[in-house]
C-alpha cells in the first residue's frame, strides 16, 4: 500500500483538528453558560424592560377624617384617557373620533395618538372624564385606546378647615396644609397593569400582570368637625358684623395639646384653590400671624409672679393713678384716671397696665424672660403643619426697664396665636407645656384599624399645680367680675382674659387699628377646652376685646359644652352684676315641697306646672343652677 | 472493496437533528410568517419539502459511484465557476439581504455558492489525493490549489457573501492542513492574515468601530450592535431550562428573521442551556462520526472527501454558534440543519450522504 505511508500524518492532523474543534465547541458552551447563568439577572432585567409595558393604576390617596371619623378629605373616581400609539392602526380615525367625543381639536389629538412614546396620557383634556363620555370612548372599541380610573381629591366641607387640610395638585400631590405635611403618608403606592409587548408594540396575550395599588394611610385629625363648623359659623358672623381685615379662632384641649378647631378669615375652598390668591391660601392665621398679644399676655406675667411668689394675689395692693413712670417714660392705663387702689386680683380683673408693670418689676428682666422662654415664646410650637412663624421677643441683653414694663402687659413683642394658646393651656392645666398637634392617629385605609396613635407630648413643666390653680382662679374672676364678663356662661365655670393690641406698621402704632382678642377656657377648675379669638381691625364697634371677641368666645364655648359634653358646675363664682345685667340667683331646691310652698320659694321666677298632684316631684332646671330672674321654671307635680 | 452498511448512527442523528430543526423553524418563524404571509406554516412547509427532497438526495448521494464523482470533479468545479460568474450579473442573479447570490426559480431560490463549497471540496480532495507526494513542496503542491480557492473566494466576496466565503476558505485550509503541509506554512498564513486585518483597519478606521461594537454591542444598540443584543436578550432569559417550547419572546419582532441566522438564539431561549447542550451534542456526535469514517477510509480521495465535508458542516455550525453567542462579529453564516433555507439544507444533507457513501466502502 503506497498510500498508507501518508495515512499516519493525515490521521494525526485530523485528530489535531478534532481536538481544536472540541475546544471551540466547549468555548461556545462556556459562553452560553456564562450568558444564561452569570449574566442571567442582568440580561433578564434588560430584556424585561424591553418587553414590558406598564399601564399605571394610581393608588387612592389616604382620607382625612376628624376625631370622630367624619370624612374631611376623600377621593372621587374619575376616568382618564390613555393611548398606546404603537397599538393604534388608524391614527387618523382614532384621533377624529376621540376629538369629536371630547369636543377638542383634531390636530392636538392626532399629536397625542401619533406621539412616538410607549404610553401617552391625553393631558389635560382627557383627564377627569365624565362617565357618559368614558362610555362613548369605550364603545369605540379601538385597540390602543385605554380608559384608566383615576381618583380626584374631594373636600366635602369646601371652605371649612381648608387652611388645615390644604389642597392637592392635578397629580394628587399635596401642596399645602396636612396634604403637604403628610404627603408621604397619604400618597400610597401606585399599582400597574403590566404586560409584555412584541417588537411592534402590540400586547402579547399570554402575559398580563395586575399589581394592585396600595392606598395611602388615613389620617385621623384631632379636629372635631362639629366644633369646627361652630367656629366657622362664628367667624362668618363676625365677618358680616364687623368686616375685619382678618379673623381667626383656635381651640385646643389644654390637657393634651390636641387642636380641636382652627379657622381663619379670609379662607378658601380646597376644591377650587385656583380661584384664590396664594396669600389667602398660605396664611393659616392661627400659626402664621404674628402680632402684639396685648393683655392676653398678662396671663404669662401673672403666672410667673405667682410661681415666684413675688406677689400675693389677695393681700398685695397697687394704687393705679392712671399712669406709671418707668425710667422717664410714662405708661398709661387704658382707663383714664386709673383704677385706684386694687388688690393684685383686682389688677388682673381690671387688666390694669400700670399694675402689671409693677408685677413685672417684681420679677425683673431675667426671671420674666426665663418664663417667657419656658412657655415657648420665640420658638415654633412644633405643630404638624407648614408655615408656622416664630414671633419676635426683645433681646434679653438689650432689655431696659421700659422693655420689661411693656413686655409685662404684652406690648413690644410679637407672638402667634398658637404660641399663646399653648402657653395659656400650660398656665391653667397644672403647668404642663404640650406640643400642639393636629393629626391624632394613623389608620389603615381599608379597615380603619389603628396603625399608630399619636400620644400627647409634654415639653416641660413651667409652673406648679398650686400656681396654676391660682391663675385659674384669677382668670375665672376676670370673667365673673372683670373685663371678661361678656364670656360668662351660667352654671359653668369660665376663665378668660381679654386682649386689645394696637397694630404696628413700620415701627409705629396705627391709630384706631386694633387686634381684639379673647382667651377663654372652661371649666375653670379643671379646664377641658381653651379657645382663642382674634379679630383684626373690626369696623363700627368699640375697639375693646371684651366687647368684640369675648361674646364670640362665649358662643364657641357654648357649642363646646354641647359637643364635648362638658358637665355643668354649681360651685362657680357668681357674676358681679352691673345695672346692664339681669340678676341671677341660685335656684333653690323645691322638690318634695307642696305646690304652695314651691310657688312661694320661687317667687322671682315664672313657674309652669305639669302633672296633677300636689307635691313637686321634678324640677327643670335642677336646683343649684344660676338662673336669671324672671326665667321659667318647669315643675312636675305628682 | 468490501460492501458494508452505511453508518446508521450518522444517518439517524442527521434525520433527528433535521426534524428538530424543522420544529424550531416553526416555532421561530410562525409569528413572522403569520405577519408577512398570513400563514404561520409558510416557512415550515417549504423547509419540510426540502427536507423530504434532502432525504432522497442524501440517499442518492450515499449510493452514487464516488469514482465517477472523482473523475468528474473538474467538470463539477467548472460548472460551479460558471454559475458563480453568472450570478454576479444583474438580471440573472437576484439580490437578497444585500448580496447578489441567488438564482430565483419561482418562489424558491438557489445559491450557487452553496454548491460551489461542495464542488471545491470534491475538487480539492481529488487534487490532494493525486498530488499527495508533492504536498511537501509549497510551490508545486500548495500554490495551485490555493490559487483555485482564491478565485472562488474572490467570486463569492464579490456577491458579497462574506460568511460563505469564510466557511469555504476555512474548510479548504483545514483540508490542506490535513494533507500534511508544513505547519510553518500555516503559521506564515496566519501572520499574513493578521497583517492583512491590521492593514484593513489602518486603511479604514470604521472597521475598528465594528470590532469595538462587537466587543460591546451596547455602544451602538440600534446599529451594528442590534442583532447581537437581541440575541443575548433571547439567550440570557432562557436560563438553564428555557422559557418552554413556543414561548420565545424575542421572536415577536425583536430578533429580525429569527428562523435564519439567529435560530440558535430562539433554541436557547425556549430550551435554555439544556437545549444548547443537546444541539452542541448533536453537532459533536455528527462531526465525530464523520471524522471516524474519514479515519477508517482506505481510499485517499474518500478520506479527504469525508474529512472535507465533515469540516464544512462543523466550521459552518461553529461559526454560526460563535456569532450568535457573541464570540465573534456577525458574519452571516447559517446553522446547518436548523436555519431556514432550502439549498443550505439540501447541501448539508448531500454532504452527509456523500460521507455515508464513504462509510459503505471501507
Amino acid at each position: 500500500m503506497v498510500k498508507n505511508m501518508f495515512f499516519s500524518t493525515i490521521h494525526e492532523r485530523i485528530r489535531f483538528i478534532f481536538i481544536v474543534s472540541v475546544i471551540i465547541l466547549i468555548a461556545i458552551i462556556i459562553k452560553v453558560f456564562y450568558i444564561q447563568v452569570f449574566a442571567y439577572d442582568k440580561l433578564s432585567s434588560l430584556a424585561e424592560s424591553l418587553w414590558s409595558r406598564e399601564l399605571p393604576i394610581k393608588a387612592d390617596r389616604g382620607e382625612i377624617v376628624d376625631r370622630n371619623g367624619e370624612v374631611l378629605a376623600t377621593n372621587i373616581t374619575t376616568v382618564s384617557l390613555v393611548v398606546v400609539p404603537g397599538q393604534i392602526d388608524d391614527a387618523e380615525a382614532v384621533a377624529r373620533d376621540l376629538s369629536d367625543i371630547l369636543g377638542t381639536d383634531y390636530q392636538d389629538m392626532l399629536k397625542h395618538v401619533t406621539k412616538s412614546t410607549s404610553i401617552e396620557r391625553v393631558h389635560p383634556e382627557g383627564r377627569g372624564l365624565d362617565y357618559d363620555i368614558a362610555e362613548k370612548i369605550d364603545a369605540l372599541g379601538y385597540d390602543g385606546v385605554y380608559l384608566l380610573k383615576e381618583s380626584k381629591r374631594y373636600y366635602p366641607y369646601g371652605t371649612v378647615l381648608s387652611h388645615v387640610l390644604g389642597y392637592v395638585g392635578i397629580d394628587n400631590q399635596g401642596l399645602s396644609g396636612i396634604e403637604l405635611y403628610y404627603d408621604e403618608y397619604l400618597t400610597g403606592a401606585d399599582g400597574a397593569i403590566k404586560y409584555f409587548s412584541d417588537g411592534k408594540g402590540n400586547k402579547l396575550e399570554l402575559t398580563e400582570v395586575y399589581e394592585a395599588p396600595t392606598s395611602g394611610i388615613t389620617l385621623e385629625l384631632t379636629i372635631d368637625i362639629d366644633l369646627q363648623l361652630a367656629i366657622e359659623n362664628e367667624l362668618d358672623n363676625a365677618v358680616s358684623k364687623y368686616n375685619p381685615e382678618q379673623a381667626m379662632i383656635l381651640a385646643m384641649d389644654p390637657d393634651t395639646g390636641e387642636i380641636l378647631a382652627m379657622a381663619s378669615r379670609p379662607t378658601f375652598d380646597s376644591n377650587n384653590y385656583q380661584d384664590y390668591t396664594t396669600e389667602i391660601i398660605n396664611r393659616n392665621l392661627p400659626i402664621w400671624m404674628t402680632y402684639e398679644p396685648g393683655s392676653t399676655f398678662k396671663i404669662i406675667t401673672l403666672s410667673a409672679a405667682l410661681e415666684e411668689q413675688t406677689i400675693n394675689l389677695f393681700e398685695d395692693t397697687f394704687t393705679d393713678t392712671g399712669s406709671i413712670n418707668v425710667d422717664g417714660s410714662t405708661i398709661h392705663c387704658w382707663k383714664v384716671g386709673g383704677h385706684g387702689t386694687q388688690t393684685m386680683l383686682e389688677v388682673v380683673e381690671n387688666s390694669c397696665n400700670p399694675g402689671f408693670v409693677k408685677i413685672g418689676q417684681t420679677l425683673g428682666v431675667e426671671t420674666l424672660m426665663s418664663y417667657i422662654d419656658a412657655y415657648g415664646f420665640g420658638d415654633k410650637t412644633g405643630i404638624d403643619l407648614n408655615g408656622e412663624s416664630t414671633g419676635i421677643l426683645f433681646d434679653i441683653d438689650k432689655m431696659g426697664p421700659v422693655e420689661l414694663a411693656t413686655t409685662s402687659f404684652g406690648q413690644g413683642i410679637s407672638v402667634t396665636p398658637i404660641q399663646q394658646v399653648r402657653a395659656v393651656s400650660a398656665a391653667i392645666n397644672g403647668g404642663k407645656l404640650y406640643t400642639p398637634y393636629i393629626v391624632g392617629a394613623f389608620l389603615e385605609s381599608e379597615t380603619d384599624s389603628l396603625i399608630e396613635k399619636i400620644e400627647p407630648e409634654m415639653t416641660r413643666e413651667v409652673i406648679s399645680e398650686e400656681t396654676s390653680s391660682l391663675v385659674r382662679y384669677a382668670l375665672e374672676s376676670v370673667v365673673a367680675n372683670g373685663s371678661g364678663k361678656n364670656a360668662y356662661i351660667e352654671n359653668y365655670r369660665v376663665g378668660g382674659k381679654t386682649g386689645t393690641a394696637q397694630k404696628v406698621e413700620n415701627g409705629s402704632y396705627l391709630d384706631g387699628n386694633y387686634i381684639l382678642s379673647f382667651m377663654g377656657f372652661l371649666p375653670a377648675d379643671d379646664p377641658e377646652f381653651v379657645v382663642y379669638v382674634a379679630i383684626d381691625n373690626p369696623k363700627g364697634v368699640t375697639q375693646y376685646g371684651g366687647v368684640v371677641s369675648a361674646p364670640i368666645a362665649r358662643n364657641v364655648m357654648l357649642s363646646a359644652i354641647d359637643i364635648l359634653d362638658i358637665e355643668p358646675r354649681s360651685d362657680g363664682m357668681a357674676k358681679e352684676y352691673t345695672w346692664l345685667d339681669k340678676k341671677y340667683s341660685i335656684l333653690p331646691n323645691v322638690v318634695g315641697m307642696s305646690r304652695e310652698e314651691a310657688t312661694k320659694t320661687l317667687k322671682n321666677f315664672k313657674i309652669e306646672y305639669s302633672g296633677d298632684g300636689d307635691t313637686v316631684i321634678y324640677m327643670s332646671p335642677n336646683a343649684g343652677y344660676y338662673v336669671a330672674e324672671g326665667e321659667t321654671i318647669m315643675l312636675m307635680l305628682g | 472493496m468490501k460492501k458494508k452498511h452505511m453508518d446508521y448512527f450518522l444517518f439517524i442523528s442527521v434525520i433527528l437533528i433535521s426534524i428538530f430543526g424543522i420544529i424550531m423553524i416553526y416555532s421561530a418563524s410562525s409569528i413572522w410568517a403569520e405577519f408577512k404571509y398570513q400563514d404561520a406554516f409558510k416557512y415550515v412547509k417549504q423547509q419540510g419539502l426540502f427536507f423530504i427532497i434532502g432525504i432522497l438526495a442524501m440517499l442518492f448521494a450515499s449510493k452514487i459511484d464516488l469514482e465517477f464523482l472523482r473523475k468528474k470533479a473538474n467538470l463539477i468545479l467548472g460548472i460551479c465557476f460558471i454559475l458563480l460568474v453568472l450570478v454576479l450579473i444583474p438580471g440573472i442573479g437576484t439580490v437578497r439581504n444585500g448580496s447578489r447570490s441567488w438564482f430565483g426559480i419561482g418562489g424558491l431560490g438557489v445559491q450557487p455558492s452553496e454548491f460551489a463549497k461542495l464542488g471545491l471540496i470534491i475538487f480539492a480532495s481529488k487534487y490532494l489525493a493525486r498530488n499527495q507526494k508533492d504536498m511537501g513542496d509549497i510551490k508545486k503542491g500548495a500554490l495551485p490549489i490555493f490559487l483555485v480557492i482564491g478565485i472562488f473566494f474572490v467570486l463569492i466576496m464579490l456577491e458579497p457573501d462574506f460568511g460563505t466565503a469564510m466557511v469555504m476558505a476555512l474548510t479548504l485550509i483545514a483540508l490542506i492542513f490535513a494533507s500534511g503541509l508544513k505547519i510553518s506554512f500555516f503559521a506564515k498564513l496566519g501572520v499574513l492574515g493578521l497583517v492583512g486585518i491590521v492593514a484593513l483597519i489602518i486603511a479604514a478606521p470604521y472597521r475598528m468601530a465594528r470590532i469595538v461594537s462587537f466587543l460591546n454591542p451596547w455602544s451602538d444598540p440600534l446599529g451594528s450592535g442590534y442583532q447581537i443584543i437581541q440575541s443575548l436578550y433571547a439567550i440570557g432569559p432562557g436560563g438553564l431550562l428555557g422559557q418552554g417550547f413556543l414561548n420565545s419572546r424575542q421572536k415577536h419582532f425583536y430578533l429580525p428573521e429569527p428562523q435564519t441566522d439567529f435560530i440558535f438564539s430562539i433554541i436557547s431561549e425556549e430550551f435554555g442551556f439544556l437545549g444548547v447542550l443537546i444541539v452542541c451534542g448533536f453537532f459533536f456526535f455528527i462531526f465525530y462520526r464523520m471524522l471516524r469514517i474519514a479515519l477508517r477510509s482506505n481510499d485517499l480521495f474518500s478520506k479527504y472527501l469525508a474529512f472535507g465535508l465533515a469540516s464544512l458542516l462543523f466550521i459552518q455550525a461553529a461559526l454560526n454558534l460563535a456569532v450568535v453567542v457573541g464570540l465573534i462579529p456577525v458574519t452571516g453564516v447559517t446553522l446547518p440543519f436548523f436555519s431556514y433555507g432550502g439549498s443550505s439544507l439540501l447541501i448539508s444533507m448531500i454532504s452527509v450522504g456523500l460521507v455515508l457513501n464513504v462509510s459503505r466502502r471501507t
